[in-house]
């Protein structure tokens, strides 16, 4: 499983990092870094936590 | 493919007691399907929360295209803005609007604003005794949203009107739809002759006309980016302010909560804007025949989203007509979801997360007198909350 970013459509509302901020966080430039791309089996959970708190449906899981 | 007939009922979703509470007729709705056909304003309704959040990440099935609003006017006049058009059209427009609004950008304004809110707090408690949808739900929004485009003098004291009618000429042609219009007109035409002169220098909004003499963004759309700010982001925020009060004052256990654990802030916003939605109904047509919850949305169907009965919706939520700061409702409906999600999301954290900390840090309880309500098409605020006596934290 890997997580895919539609990187025009995130506008950086910072909602998956709180969900998940071992696989994801905000740069100093409000920017979103994936950490983690390959997603393991045990962080599918938070995975899927991060795609689904995104308000603009940047991200998802494929 | 399914030949189930669609649930119909002959509720009029812009009727007077509706729109003041509207949550009786949600659960009414509810309970008929996921999607129910209103012939009396010739929409299919959406109810539940699957289908809602469903619709709204499936732009093509679901067009904004000349669909938002519920009379042709307005739909004709929001032709053209990011809020009306589907990708790839809206994919730019969108970018241009939020390039200034998205939380990155707004990342400075975060300590003016929780100053602002925590002064206005400040001297309303010293006050003891006040009304808080003028002195906090309206005041703080008016001076951000102002500050932000750089709107000086008698511009500043049109706001709230103008915010207000942009909203209400959303729905349905009915009176307060046409006493609003000309209202919203003005707005229109004030935006449509704005300069950057006119606009504060280092300000938000005399940034996007600076952007647009560059040629960073499309010419002459500085003039309708802030006019979105001002219709789009007034309005719905007093709303939202107006809600944190008014359910605080109703539940000062849950304000106890999160003076006890601030780290409850933003789930104590999303409980509010999930309970309260401030967004009665929103339009999309249906581009094709959809299936949707078993039934089949006729292809050019007008379609409305009810945000606050998706939010309320007991298939998702766990006992949810009540109201608890610690469910942390981080999926609610109240700013849509997807493409068309609200823009301003960013902006109104800001202000309302501001607004609760301010709150929980200085305020024990609050004694309210009976809050007015008044029918709005589109927007669901309180008109006046009078707070008869504040007992300090």
């Amino acid at each position: 499983m890997r997580i895919v970013l539609d990187r025009p459509r995130c506008e950086g509302h910072g909602l998956c990092e709180e969900a998940a901020p071992d696989l994801m966080h905000l740069d100093d430039d409000g920017e979103l870094v994936l950490d983690r791309e390959e997603i393991s089996d045990a962080d599918s959970a938070l995975a899927n936590a991060a795609v689904r708190v995104c308000p603009v449906a940047a991200l998802r899981l494929v | 493919m399914t030949d189930s007939a669609v649930p119909i009922s002959d509720l009029d979703l812009f009727d007077d007691p509706v729109l003041v509470d509207p949550y009786p007729s949600y659960a009414a709705l509810r309970g008929l399907g996921g999607v129910v056909h209103l012939p009396a304003n010739d929409v299919y309704v959406l109810t539940r929360y699957d289908v809602i959040r469903n619709a709204l990440g499936d732009w093509e099935s679901f067009s904004s295209e000349g669909a938002i609003g519920f009379n042709p006017m307005v739909n004709e006049a929001l032709t053209g803005t990011s809020l009306a058009s589907d990708p790839p059209v809206h994919t730019q427009l969108r970018a241009t609007l939020t390039a200034n609004l998205s939380p990155r950008a707004l990342r400075g304004l975060k300590d003016s604003i929780d100053a602002k809110a925590d002064a206005l707090v400040e001297e309303l408690v010293n006050k003891g005794s006040f009304e808080a949808i003028d002195g906090l739900a309206r005041a703080l929004p008016l001076e951000v949203v102002a500050d932000l485009i750089g709107f000086t003098g008698q511009v500043r004291d049109s706001m709230l009107r103008w915010g207000q009618a942009a909203m209400q000429v959303i729905g349905p042609m009915n009176q307060r739809t046409a006493e609003s219009f000309p209202i919203a007109g003005e707005l229109y035409a004030w935006c449509s002759t704005v300069t950057a002169e006119d606009l504060a220098p280092g300000s938000v909004g005399r940034g996007v006309f600076e952007a647009e003499a560059r040629g960073d963004i499309p010419p002459n759309t500085a003039g309708h980016i802030i006019h979105q700010y001002l219709g789009a982001g007034v309005d719905t925020t007093i709303a939202s302010i107006g809600n944190i009060v008014a359910l605080f004052a109703a539940h000062p256990e849950q304000l106890a909560l999160v003076r006890e654990n601030p780290s409850l802030v933003p789930a104590a916003f999303n409980e509010v804007l999930r309970y309260w939605a401030p967004l009665h109904a929103w339009g999309r047509r249906a581009t094709r025949d959809v299936e949707v919850d078993g039934v089949v949305v006729p292809q050019g169907a007008k379609v409305a989203i009810l945000f606050g009965a998706g939010n309320r919706d007991p298939r998702h939520y766990e006992d949810p007509d009540a109201f608890l700061v610690e469910r942390n409702p981080i999926d609610h409906l109240s700013f849509g979801y997807g493409p068309h999600g609200c823009a301003g999301q960013g902006l109104a954290r800001l202000e309302a997360h501001a607004v609760i900390e301010a709150l929980a840090r200085r305020v024990g309880r609050l004694v309210v007198g009976p809050e007015v309500r008044v029918p709005s098409n589109i927007t669901r605020s309180i008109e006046e909350l009078p707070i008869l006596e504040v007992a300090p934290a």
